[in-house]
């Protein structure tokens, strides 16, 4: 009787599922979003992330698309301005109402658009690097948590490296905020004083360092001292020209950044950044056969892209590229594990743990919608590279690192 | 002693019966109408405007208020403050709280206090938002806050004689401090992330469509509300003498009129206005950050003013509609293209139609009547043309 | 693999190695078989053979221990089965292979295949090498080594960096070796280095007679290393002697008190050095601003236009020099008259199609150059990609420096002194030339200037390309402080005219005085308050002064009322 049930149950699923595919092979194209800001400040870094979006469904689409279906890509700007963020995730979800949606890159946006995905029932992926402190059955963070690159980062300052005094330096917002919450707790449990930890932060578009660095420059006469850098992308040229300019060098004080990935190394003075450390889960320069491959097809696809305004010479890649170019794989995974495009099927596989070997290696899809992932230590080459001093394989991925180590 | 006129007599009236008609028309249309229509009309209906259309209208209007502000001080005064955004943020802001507070236990860490506080490693809730808790002290503060950084501005700025470009130049360092200081964490307002995530207000679900629906409906009735005493203000006697002070400020006061003091309540009057609608403003979009009281949005909202007609209240009305409507079109449609579309705006509207769109009519008549003449006198070509 | 084969080699080298050298194989040093052997042992034993380097003095291994912790030290096999260690570079006569340089001698690595003693370079196909790994702890005892070993370099500041970082291990063990490097050594920074390091080491010396000088010596030599140390002794359990803790305070007293004065004079530095940035973008809007009341929005984005012409310059030099050619450094001087002209061709063109008609409504110039400085943020976009751009700074804007431990950084020594010269030159124009007479002229009265036949329309035109100028000279000065992007110019506006107004509009004087003011006030607010807080007050200073003083600092005098 039961089986007979279930076999019921199995065939109307099939057939159900069979009728929704039919229904969407109909339509030709499956919908998907993309939204960045390609206008205001934050488009020096998000319009990378929309290249490499576009590239990747492209490369999909001429593999058959998911599930038979071609990909149709909304990309939609949200000009680097907040409220209209949360409009264009309505207009996404409501007006064209896509399957899932990449994008976002600071954290207020993803606060922003947060309450529409829950609202409207939506998919967002969301590639780059985060403080946490957050979980939304709507989201999925193929970003570094704080443990995939902070917590790594300085472990290295403290056990390769044999640092004892802390300078954590970051931008005024919530990101550097929390990490540099959790990094105080993480070093304290690892014996630092608290009085070996400074934390200073400078406002966005902060220009003048002149203070900065003769206070880093003093902190660090006794030789043992490294500054754990958050600042954010625009800042960094004025701080490390001014650090050069004070004689620091990365053999006295090293500075680990998590925030200067290799798109932000075109716009710095490289020279002035060379020794000094990264941590990310990919650099350019990992060496495996899948990263040549994504480095060879996206740079010839940027060859002869057709999107207006794109950038066709010096492009590298990125940590926040892979981890979106990852995000759009583990959801292909995931509709083709689920059989359908319908969102609480494809978050169900998602959690189920799909994986995805990417350039970076391989990716999991936690149920805690966070991915585990290879986590890279590199420092800084004059060619604007990482040289890769140490990895982290298989590293788990947890947005609720506050609290963790004070226990201890 | 002669009997006074009526004031009819002296000032034109109010309206006309057919300008009451063309005011109520859009009015009802956009109070009533369409949110019945998005009501009672089913979800793939043609004729039905989508729950995302009204929430979009209703932050339409939300402007439009911030920009009838902007025309009462910049048409009417002469007074160009680029700090507007700033009362409109603070407006937001203080409603932020209430709204914020209201989340209860629904948030991140199921804690009473706002997520924010929790991760940042706040033991209890500031004193000065306990009272935030009730609704009607927030709405309160959504008056008196900007009003009071208004009267405190104000009263220093317009005591000095501090006006025309200095004054602008000033109204904008003060919004960038502000914004400067409200993108600190340590000033206890969320940082850069401001407050976001809001779940219910007046305990009503603010996801649920007929909780949306009453915030778009308030958002278009305080837009009719501000423009009728908007209308009121700048049709009355005190109306004529704000537009005097615009043109000659010293005539006026030697006239006998002490300036300053009208200045100085127009400019708090307009500033807790513009608190009001940013006070509704924030439920609809859902977020209030710092980013909303930079020199930016202030600057924005004067162009709105400037596209739509300066000096004319129906001119910023029309300004905030079409200017931000073009905004939602062009970040979904020309993404590339957008800053040049509102660029090339600004430069066209100022160069060759100062009187905004609203002066296009009466632009087009004039160009009709020309041709119309030049066509009248067909003698004056062929007379030409003869050998 | 690589382990198993290690083992297997080690075993060879012991075996045959002093077999081979009685083989009219050249003769290893004994220095070099201790190398040989710490690179080649087991890794169980390899930092014990690391550490037994300490002191040995050979030019093989500091090269080869550099090369090792940097991971790019490679074991090449011969066709013998023996093992070299070599370095890899490009081979001489190109191609996609790469010669093996023996760390050992420092020639290439013959390829015996082709004979022996032969010249052919053995050759290598990249990446069918692993480099020689280390770990963490190897790679601190490869310091260890290489400090040791550094501080009888030739290089003093190789020598200057190897003394401070074992004077901070201290460890006794060095005293003997930096007691006996004092006696020779002549470079006087490196001297004091030293004496700096034996002190350092002494501080933990038994005797008390011994500490207390060398106590008072660091105190003397302001080191603020030893501060750090001094209040780890004075927090100590078992607290020092009375008479130490005495001699401790008043040591650290003395650091305190001198970096005190450092930090005051440093922070004088950095408010002239902020000031004169600030001063620099100011400047043209105080002529644009100031002498002809436009308000310019876009007078950002005309700074923008000089620091990608000097972006532009950079390029053009490097892609018709080539990266290597010490002219490079060249570039910026070239860049200064491109950025000047380039901005100032934006300026006319800016006069020319919008400005020209707003003279009469300078509140609506307003909002016409703000749609044109976005329109220019995205043109930059378009062409320069949305990305920062890089540029580099010539090698003489580089480094600084130090007097009586005040940095003196070269960038911004040339800032102020650039911003000294542009303020010359242009009260020069203005005073001194016929043209700015007639700008003068103009700006006071239009109308009357016209009447007497000044071509008011072209000095309109000139006055506003100079302004813009300034703004590109301004923008290329930007470029060597921070970063150059397409909303750079956002980041600097509201400070410049929060300048010309505090400085009195239509003064230039003002504007030095206004900006200097600033620029050091922030600084000194800086360490007191942060980074925001001091700028949010300057900010409110400024508004309350101008309620105060509504003409700003040099108000105009004019009887007109309105």
């Amino acid at each position: 009787m039961i089986n007979k049930l279930n076999k019921t149950l199995g065939v109307s699923a099939i057939a159900l599922g069979l009728l929704a595919t039919t229904a969407l092979r109909a339509a030709e194209s499956v919908k998907v979003g993309v939204l960045h800001s390609l206008s205001g400040t934050m488009a020096i870094s998000e319009t990378s992330l929309r290249d490499v979006l576009l590239f990747t469904f492209d490369e999909i689409n001429a593999k058959g698309g998911v599930l038979g279906i071609k990909i149709e890509p909304v990309v939609v700007d949200g000009a680097s301005n907040w409220p209209l963020f949360a409009e264009k995730a309505k207009q996404l979800l409501e007006q064209d109402k896509v399957s899932v949606t990449f994008g976002c890159w600071t954290s207020v946006s993803r606060k922003s658009v947060l309450p529409v995905f829950e609202k409207d029932n939506g998919l967002l992926f969301y590639p780059v690097q985060y403080e946490g402190e957050e979980l939304s059955k709507n989201i999925f963070y193929t970003a570094e948590a704080v443990g995939q690159q902070a917590t790594p980062g300085v472990d290295y300052l403290l056990n390769e490296l044999g640092k004892k005094k802390f300078y954590l330096l970051g931008s005024d917002y919530v990101y550097p905020r929390t990490t540099n919450l959790v990094l105080k707790e993480y070093l304290t449990s690892k014996g630092i004083p608290e009085s070996s930890i400074i934390e200073k932060y400078t406002p966005f578009g902060h220009t003048d360092y002149q203070q900065i660095v003769a206070e880093i420059k003093q902190f660090g006469a006794s030789g043992d001292a490294a500054v754990v850098s958050t600042l954010n992308g625009d800042t960094n040229v004025p701080f490390f020209r001014e650090l050069a300019n004070a004689g620091i060098k990365s053999e006295d004080i090293p500075v680990i950044s998590f925030s200067v990935s290799e798109d932000e190394f075109r716009g710095l003075p490289t020279k002035d950044l060379v020794g000094h450390l990264g941590a990310w889960s990919y650099f350019m320069s990992v060496d495996t056969p899948a990263n040549d491959k994504f480095k060879k097809n996206f740079f010839a696809w940027l060859e002869k892209s057709t999107v207006p305004g794109i950038e066709k010479k010096g492009r590298v890649t990125n940590s926040p590229m892979v981890l979106s170019y990852v995000g759009v794989y583990l959801w292909k995974a995931a509709v083709e594990k689920a059989g359908t495009f319908e969102v609480d099927a494809v978050r169900a596989a998602l959690e189920s743990g799909v994986t995805f070997d990417g350039p970076g290696g391989k990716v999991t899809m936690q149920k805690n919608h966070h991915i585990t992932k290879n986590v890279y230590v590199g420092e800084t080459l004059a060619d604007g590279q990482f040289k890769i001093l140490k990895s982290y394989e298989g590293v788990y991925g947890e947005p609720f690192l506050k609290g963790t180590f004070g226990s201890k | 002693m002669s009997v006074p006129a009526k004031l009819s007599d002296v000032e034109p009236r109010f309206f006309t019966r057919a300008q009451w008609a063309s005011f109520l028309l859009p009015t009802l249309l956009l109070a009533l109408v369409l949110p019945l229509l998005n009501a009672l009309l089913p979800s793939e209906h043609l004729l039905r405007p989508s729950d995302f259309t009204l929430n979009l209208y209703g932050k339409y209007a939300t402007y439009a208020v911030l920009a009838l502000g902007v025309d009462l001080l910049w048409g009417f005064l002469g007074i160009l403050s680029l700090g507007q955004a700033l009362f409109f943020a603070l407006g937001g802001y203080a409603f932020g709280m209430h709204l914020l507070l209201m989340i209860g236990k629904d948030g991140q860490y199921k804690s009473k206090l706002p997520d924010y506080m929790v991760f940042l490693g706040y033991k209890a809730l500031p004193v000065h938002w306990q009272p935030f808790y009730s609704f009607s002290f927030a709405t309160c503060a959504v008056l008196v806050i900007p009003a009071l950084i208004a009267f405190v501005f104000g009263w220093l700025a317009f005591r000095s004689r501090i006006k025309g470009v200095y004054l602008s130049i000033l109204t904008q360092a003060l919004t960038y401090a502000a914004a400067l200081l409200f993108f600190r964490n340590d000033f206890g307002f969320g940082g850069n992330n401001g407050f976001t995530d809001f779940k219910r207000v007046l305990g009503a679900d603010l996801n649920s469509p007929t909780t949306r629906r009453v915030l778009y409906v308030s958002s278009v009735l305080l837009l009719a509300g501000v423009f009728l005493l908007y209308r009121w203000l700048t049709r009355a006697k005190f109306g004529h003498l704000l537009q005097a002070i615009r043109d000659g400020e010293n005539r006026v006061l030697f006239s006998g009129y002490a300036t300053a003091s009208y200045k100085l309540f127009v400019f708090v009057l307009v500033a807790a206005i513009t608190g009001i609608a940013g006070a509704l403003y924030v439920p609809q979009v859902g977020i209030i950050n710092p980013s909303e009281m930079t020199p930016e949005k202030s600057l924005e909202a004067v162009v709105w003013v400037a596209v739509g007609g300066r000096g004319t209240l129906l001119g910023p009305v029309l300004g905030a509609f079409f200017v931000n409507a073009l905004k939602s079109w062009a970040t979904r449609s020309v993404p590339e293209l957008w800053l040049y579309i509102i660029g090339g705006l600004f430069i066209v509207v100022v160069l060759f139609l100062p009187g905004g769109l609203i002066s296009l009519p009466a632009r087009f008549r004039l160009l009709w009547a020309r041709y119309r003449s030049r066509a009248s006198r067909p003698d004056s070509s062929t007379f030409f043309q003869q050998p | 693999m690589i382990r198993s084969l290690l083992i297997v080699l080690y075993g060879f080298v012991l075996g045959s190695g002093l077999a081979r050298s009685s083989e009219s194989v050249p003769v290893v040093a004994s220095g070099r078989a201790q190398l040989l052997d710490a690179l080649l042992t087991p890794p169980a034993r390899q930092i014990a053979a690391v550490r037994a380097l300490i002191g040995v003095e050979d030019a093989a291994i500091t090269p080869a221990l550099t090369a090792w912790r940097a991971g790019e030290l490679y074991l090449v096999p011969l066709p013998n089965g023996a093992l070299v260690p070599a370095t890899l570079a490009t081979a001489p006569d190109g191609g996609d292979f790469l010669v093996a340089i023996s760390v050992l001698d420092g020639l290439p690595v013959p390829d015996s295949a082709s004979g022996v003693g032969s010249a052919h370079p053995l050759r290598i196909v990249p990446k069918s090498l692993k480099s020689l790994e280390t770990t963490a702890t190897l790679r601190r005892a490869i310091r260890d080594v290489l400090e040791v070993a550094g501080v009888a370099d030739a290089s003093p500041s190789v020598r200057y960096e190897s003394i401070e970082r074992l004077g901070q291990s201290r460890k006794a063990e060095h005293l003997p070796l930096l007691q006996a490097r004092l006696a020779i050594e002549k470079t006087p920074a490196v001297s004091r280095a030293l004496a700096d390091a034996i002190a350092f080491i002494q501080l933990s010396d038994s005797s008390p007679t011994v500490r207390l000088v060398a106590i008072a010596a660091l105190g003397e030599a302001h080191s603020l290393a030893a501060a750090s140390r001094f209040k780890e002794l004075l927090a100590a359990t078992p607290p020092p002697s009375s008479e130490e803790v005495a001699a401790l305070s008043a040591a650290l007293k003395k650091i305190e008190s001198h970096w005190k004065t450092v930090n005051f004079f440093g922070d004088l530095f950095r408010g002239l050095s902020a000031g004169s940035v600030l001063l620099l973008i100011a400047l043209g809007l105080a002529i644009t601003f100031g002498l002809m009341g436009v308000i310019n929005m876009a007078h950002g984005e005309l700074m923008v236009v000089g620091a990608y012409s000097t972006f532009v310059t950079q390029n053009l030099f490097v892609s018709a020099l080539g990266t290597a050619s010490p002219f490079l450094n060249l570039y910026f001087i070239a860049a200064l008259p491109a950025a000047f002209f380039s901005a100032a061709l934006v300026g006319l063109a800016l006069e020319r199609g919008v400005i020209q008609f707003l003279y009469k409504r300078p509140l609506e110039s307003l909002l016409a150059t703000w749609g044109v400085s976005l329109a220019l943020q995205q043109t930059f976009r378009l062409i320069f990609g949305p990305a920062n751009v890089q540029i580099n700074a010539p090698s003489w804007l580089q480094g600084s420096a130090a007097f009586h431990d005040v940095l003196f950084a070269y960038n911004r020594l040339f800032v102020i002194g650039f911003a000294a010269l542009v303020v010359f030159g242009v009260w020069l124009v203005l005073n001194r030339t016929s043209l700015g007479l007639l700008v003068r002229a103009v700006m006071q009265n239009r109308q009357m200037a016209s009447c007497i036949g000044v071509r008011a329309t072209r000095v309109n035109m000139l006055t506003f390309a100079f302004g813009s100028g300034l703004a590109g000279l301004a923008g290329a000065c930007l470029s060597q402080l921070g970063n150059v992007g397409p909303s750079m110019g956002q980041l600097h506006i509201i400070d410049s005219f929060m300048v010309v107004v505090s400085g009195g509009v239509g003064n230039i004087l003002g504007s030095v005085a206004a900006s200097l003011g600033i620029g050091t006030v922030d600084q000194l607010l800086q360490p007191l308050l942060g980074a925001v807080m001091g700028k949010i007050l300057v900010l409110f200073a400024i508004i309350l002064f101008l309620q105060w003083r509504p003409g700003g600092l040099f108000p105009t005098r004019s009887r007109s009322l309105d």
